[in-house]
């Protein structure tokens, strides 16, 4: 069973006079364990698919079913919940809270599941370790440098185990020597701990690394390769 | 999380915490302090006008008030006020003799009231004595030696050892006139103390009002714990008859003002209170559109919207805890430096004095203040937060993560 699934997505955004078709049409399943990107030019819908795959945005009409469940139809309040127990989010920027420290930020999400402290600190200061990091638990995200933040960010996000992990450009900031180390990253986590990673970028290089690819064009899928 | 996090997060922006700590502080400090300052300016006037002139329970002939007549006395006053003075709760009790009447300078004449008092006992009961400030009480005269107030004085243009005489209608409605000499000049701050009374001895005036032994009112002084109504309640159980009655009686604007000094407290607190919801709304709204983009990421992840809103009420709540104890302390800390040292206002007591106030005030605050004032500055904060709580949790995720 495909850990996603998009059924006849559409999204019309109406707060102009002339309204915005974002996206037309798209059906789209990812299975568990895949590495995808979707890319495409600016203003094709990216953006708008992964906050609606990850239940941030309602589409106007179609279906998302993620990991079993149809949040299509699900109040804000249990999404919010939905999206804690299932979802890792990694955003372009900014997304840190910057008054905790590095580790305490990679806490937050299995904080807010109330895991205990020991299990809390162990997958914190592993996943540091992994990404290279740990030596910077103690610092403030302002300590450090886009790609190291960027590094934290995937941390927090894979901390808490979540069914998938939706990444919109996460290296849009970033230059190519740390954009390069945070894909080798991502990549890692994908094969050993079989992390689901779905990602929109049009950095040429990222497009290298995944192993799906999905094209849009005006709200539409016009091709998508696995490799 | 929720405290540790909130805690963190009002150090973000120092200077605007501290800007808030601050003015919660101040508030806190600006109702004690007021609180205490009205206090001092009450509680002297009416310790004032109880000890140096009304006493707690004064005791007439039941058609006194109506008409001051003179036939209208206590009947056996002076042996009433032997025995009050041996019951348990009284100070002591002084008996007057009383006319209206007018006294007149070579230069001027004025309407008075002419007290006929038991120079001792009236030491006991108004401390009369102490109020000298020029000359002395009842000595270095031999013949009618009377006592004016410095207002009076002023009025009349006489001084120590100047002639007055007194003119007044004795028992049989016979137009009397007797000259005295000034012996002493009272210095207060009480109106009647200063220009409406004229005090002589008692056998003087009585001989001459032909009512020789005959008193028209005793006025009792009490401990301060006791209660006036058990001395009233005693009083009447004894000597039926009499019109007796406390203080808050006798000067009804004086129970008033014990009364509206209670609820000033609420109006000033009200008034202070008022612009520091609004100082804590505009700032703590400040603090949540300024973390939009932050407060969405946290939605995004999976912050309820309860934690948030529990965040940013927690966040103004802290900001209360810092302040309200450094306003407490200072206000504290001022009221209790001032209470020792007394508020002197010599330099604006002329205006002051002219209404029966002190020039010096002893400013204090009743313990409760202190608590009444802190709730008072926690709803405040609390309601402070709702708006800009209620605005956070209103953000959507999508649209707050791409604000900039
Ligand atoms: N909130 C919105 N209101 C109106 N139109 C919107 C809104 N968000 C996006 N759009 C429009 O929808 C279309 C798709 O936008 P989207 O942000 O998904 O593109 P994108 O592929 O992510 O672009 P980029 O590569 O520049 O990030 C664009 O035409 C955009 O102008
Ligand atoms: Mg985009």
């Amino acid at each position: 069973m495909s850990i996603i699934k998009a059924t006849d997505i559409t999204k019309t955004y109406n707060a102009t006079a002339v309204p915005v078709h974002a996206l037309n049409g798209i059906n789209l399943e990812i299975e568990k364990g895949e590495f995808t990107a979707i890319v495409g030019p600016s203003g094709c819908g990216k953006t708008t698919l992964l906050n609606i795959l990850g239940g941030l945005d309602h589409p106007t009409t179609g279906e998302v079913t993620l990991a079993g469940t149809n949040i299509t139809t699900m109040q804000d309040g249990k999404l919010i919940d939905f999206r804690l127990k299932n979802i890792g989010f990694v955003f372009q920027a900014y997304n840190l809270i910057p008054v905790l420290t590095t580790q305490e930020n990679v806490e937050f999400i299995m904080l807010l599941q109330k895991r205990p402290k020991q299990e809390r600190d162990a997958r914190a200061l592993e996943l540091l370790t992994q990404m290279g990091i740990a030596d910077k638990a103690g610092q403030r995200p302002s300590q450090l440098s886009g790609g190291q933040q960027q590094r934290v960010a995937v941390a927090r996000a894979l901390a808490s185990k979540p069914q998938f992990i939706l990444a919109d450009e996460p290296t849009a900031n970033l230059d190519s020597h740390s954009t390069s180390s945070l894909l080798d990253i991502m990549a890692k986590m994908n094969k050993e701990e079989g992390a689901t990673f779905v990602f929109s970028t049009h950095d040429q290089r990222v497009i290298d690394k995944a192993r799906r690819m999905i094209t849009l064009e005006d709200g539409q899928i016009i091709s998508d390769e696995k490799r | 999380m929720l405290l540790k996090l909130s805690w963190k997060n009002i150090w973000r922006s120092k200077l605007r915490s501290l800007v808030v700590i601050g003015s919660i502080a101040m508030g806190i400090w600006a109702m004690i302090f007021g609180n205490a300052f009205m206090n001092g300016f009450i509680v002297s006037y009416m310790a004032n006008t109880i000890n140096h002139d009304i006493s707690h329970i004064q005791v007439h002939h039941p058609d006194f008030k109506r008409d001051q007549e003179i036939k209208f006395s206590v009947s056996d006053g002076n042996q009433k006020a032997v025995q009050i003075r041996s019951w348990q709760g009284v100070k002591g009790a002084a008996t007057r003799t009383l006319v209206t009447g007018m006294v007149s300078s070579p230069r001027k004449a004025s309407g008075v009231q002419i007290r006929g008092i038991d120079i001792e006992n009236e030491a006991v009961v108004t401390r009369l004595d102490s109020l000298i400030g020029e000359g002395d009480y009842f000595e270095g005269i031999s013949r009618n030696p009377v006592v004016i107030g410095s207002k009076l004085a002023e009025n009349l243009q006489v001084s120590v050892k100047s002639k007055v005489v007194l003119t007044f209608n004795d028992v049989n409605g016979t137009l009397t006139q007797i000259s005295c000499r000034i012996a002493g000049i009272i210095k207060s701050s009480n109106l009647s103390l200063g220009e409406s009374y004229v005090f002589m001895r008692q056998d003087d005036l009585a001989r001459q009002l032909g009512i020789e032994g005959e008193i028209h009112e005793i006025a009792v002084l009490l401990e301060s714990q006791v209660d006036p109504e058990t001395i009233v309640s005693r009083f009447q159980s004894e000597y039926p008859g009499d019109l007796v009655e406390t203080w808050q009686e006798i000067a009804p604007q004086l129970a008033y003002l014990q009364d509206i000094y209670g609820n000033m407290l609420y109006v000033l607190m009200g008034i202070i209170l008022t612009a520091l919801v609004f100082g804590i709304i505009n700032t703590m709204l400040m603090a949540v559109l300024e973390r939009m983009k932050e407060l969405g990421m946290l939605m995004a992840v999976g912050m309820t919207k309860i934690r948030v809103f529990l965040m940013i009420m927690i966040e103004t709540i802290y900001l209360g805890i810092v302040g309200a104890p450094v306003g407490l302390l200072f206000g504290w800390a001022t009221v209790s430096y001032l209470n020792s040292k007394g508020v002197d206002l010599t330099a604006y007591s002329e205006g002051l004095e002219a209404f029966g106030y002190d020039s010096i005030l002893y400013p204090y605050v009743a313990d409760e203040v202190y608590l009444i004032v802190t709730i008072g500055v926690f709803i405040t904060a609390f309601v402070g937060a709702i708006y800009p709580a209620l605005k956070a949790i209103r953000l959507k995720p999508v649209e707050a993560l791409h604000k900039i």
